[in-house]
């Protein structure tokens, strides 16, 4: 080590050293997952409806992690395209670095109409942020299809809809009571 | 300390780039490991798993990977940003207390998604090293060249390293690379990272293990031929590279020495000799001679499932035990860079 003295006095100042750093991945969709997103690019919202339970996950998994079984092709259902925000979040977004987002917005999970099958972290749209609520009824605003894309889907179970689906916007219709939709995180 | 036994333990084949999702190729591993232990998924008492969430590059991936084992109504369990081999240190700690009788223990990765060149500088001091690239293969061969240097070691016997464990893997169904090779031939290949070459490195993989254990009276009861965890133990020495002699291992050293490694001979060692050359330093860290049989699965220059791969030593031992006959095994387990921290756990038949 140098004995030499530092070139300028210490004065007291926090120093620091920017590092931006980068990490890519990339995965190839999973079998359920690839025929999940070519069904979203027909317009069809799918999932795997378990077949001890009944519970139905949308996007499929390939099991189903409350009875652990698995599930394939043969437990496919077609959802609806309409269903009522069961849980949702108004985020407001920090302008950290890499951060796109300016405005509050919200991220719902929708319960959906039939068979059932929660679409988790969906955008509710044509609608002030205030006004979304527990029970309001909604359906999916879908992309042309010429515009719809899979580019987003990924084997993440929140499934990255959003390159077909715009978001979810009320119907108008009468609100579902609250309590209906109580334990509903699936 | 309470007498703890291995009763099951599974693993998926090896995959260079899995088709499947993390928690979709642990579900049939996690199943299979239950179902050889002849026991009640519910009956298990903790479970504990090994993940990397930079492997993935998804925070609290390792929620997901709980699906595969069925945690509703609520189960008591825990994870380690480890390998497995961790995760199953913890499970026989807690199992030590004597209220439960069953563990699992499991680990998993994907490794493919990531470059690896890219994601593990991050695990080294951010300020010194991680910019430089420090990335494992060059580490690796640093440490190499030290024992080269050093004159501990040849080139030829790494590549007789790298051939006897592809030739081992031949018989292993999860092994990813295999099969007969000439050692002159694999010394004619260019350097990769000298003093390495491309068959001193591990391959890319992913993949999943996991193991079953149970308390004593619990192991007797529910399995014919149980393997006995008579010594484990763990060492870890400085992460700063520069700061400890690379041609030994001395956390090894220890960890074997407490673990009772050489109370009693050893007919087979499972050693997660990562890159070629350290095979041999592990063994002399051991003091394993040349009449112990080293990684009969190939080890990790066959299948390098990060995360997975140091409990898949100590599943591949206990296979050795329970299934070929030994009467002892060493299984060895590695985290970190160079040999930094190392795990080692011996292993008795009945």
């Amino acid at each position: 080590m140098s004995d030499a003295k530092p070139e300028a006095p210490d004065d007291g100042s926090v120093r620091m050293m920017d590092y931006f750093m980068q990490l890519e991945y990339h995965e190839p969709l999973c079998p359920v997952v690839m025929r999940y997103a070519d069904e979203l690019l027909q317009g069809h919202v799918t999932g795997h409806k378990c077949p001890r339970c009944g519970l139905v996950y949308a996007p499929p998994r390939g099991y189903c992690p409350i009875c652990v079984v698995e599930t394939t092709d043969q437990d496919e259902v077609v959802l609806s395209d309409r269903g009522v925000i069961a849980n949702y979040t108004v985020v407001t977004p920090v302008q950290y670095y890499g951060q796109q987002e300016t405005e509050p917005f919200v991220r719902a999970g929708i319960l959906l109409d039939g068979e059932g099958g929660m679409m988790n972290l969906q955008d509710v749209v044509e609608v002030p942020v205030d006004d979304v609520h527990v029970g309001m009824r909604v359906e999916a605003v879908w992309k042309p299809e010429a515009e719809r894309s899979i580019e987003d889907v990924t084997n993440r179970s929140w499934g990255g809809a959003e390159g077909c689906i715009v978001g979810w916007r009320p119907t108008g219709e009468a609100d579902v009571p609250a309590e209906q939709l109580q334990g509903r995180a699936f | 300390m309470e007498d703890i036994a291995i009763i099951g333990y599974a693993q998926s084949p090896s995959w260079r780039q899995a088709d499947l999702t993390e928690p979709q190729f642990l579900f049939p591993v996690i199943s299979d490991a239950i179902a050889r232990a002849g026991i009640d998924r519910r009956d298990l008492g903790f479970t504990c798993a090994g993940s990397c969430d930079y492997l993935s590059g998804q925070t609290f991936a390792f929620v997901s990977n709980l699906e595969a084992v069925g945690a509703w109504p609520p189960i008591s369990e825990s994870h380690v940003e480890m390998d497995g081999a961790w995760a199953l240190y913890e499970a026989w700690v807690r199992l030590q207390h004597g209220d439960i009788d069953l563990a699992l223990a499991f680990g998993s990765g994907k490794s493919s998604p990531g470059d690896p060149a890219e994601i593990y500088p991050l695990q080294m001091d951010p300020y010194t090293i991680t910019p430089l690239g420090a990335d494992p293969v060059s580490l690796a061969a640093l440490q190499a060249r030290a024992m080269l240097d050093k004159g501990t070691l040849t080139e030829r016997e790494m590549a007789e390293t790298a051939a006897r464990s592809r030739a081992s893997a031949a018989g292993n169904p999860y092994a990813q690379v295999s099969g007969p090779s000439d050692v002159d031939a694999l010394l004619r290949e260019p350097y990769l990272t000298a003093p390495l070459r491309r068959h001193d490195l591990p391959p890319i993989s992913d993949g999943a293990c996991a193991v079953i254990m149970a308390t004593a009276d619990k192991a007797r009861a529910v399995c014919e031929r149980p393997v006995w965890i008579r010594g484990i133990d763990h060492r870890i020495e400085p992460h700063q590279p520069g700061m400890r002699d690379l041609t030994e291992s001395l956390s090894t050293r220890q960890a074997g020495t407490h673990a009772g490694v050489g109370d009693k001979p050893v007919e087979v060692a499972e050693l997660c000799a990562t890159f070629s050359h350290q095979e041999k330093l592990l063994r002399e860290a051991l003091g394993l001679g040349d009449e112990v049989t080293v990684n009969p699965s190939g080890g990790p220059l066959a299948a390098n499932p990060v995360m997975a791969v140091g409990l898949a030593r100590i599943a591949e031992a206990a296979r050795a035990i329970s299934e070929r006959g030994a009467q002892r095994a060493v299984a060895h387990a590695t985290s970190g860079q160079c040999l930094q921290h190392n795990l080692v756990c011996v292993l008795e038949g009945g």
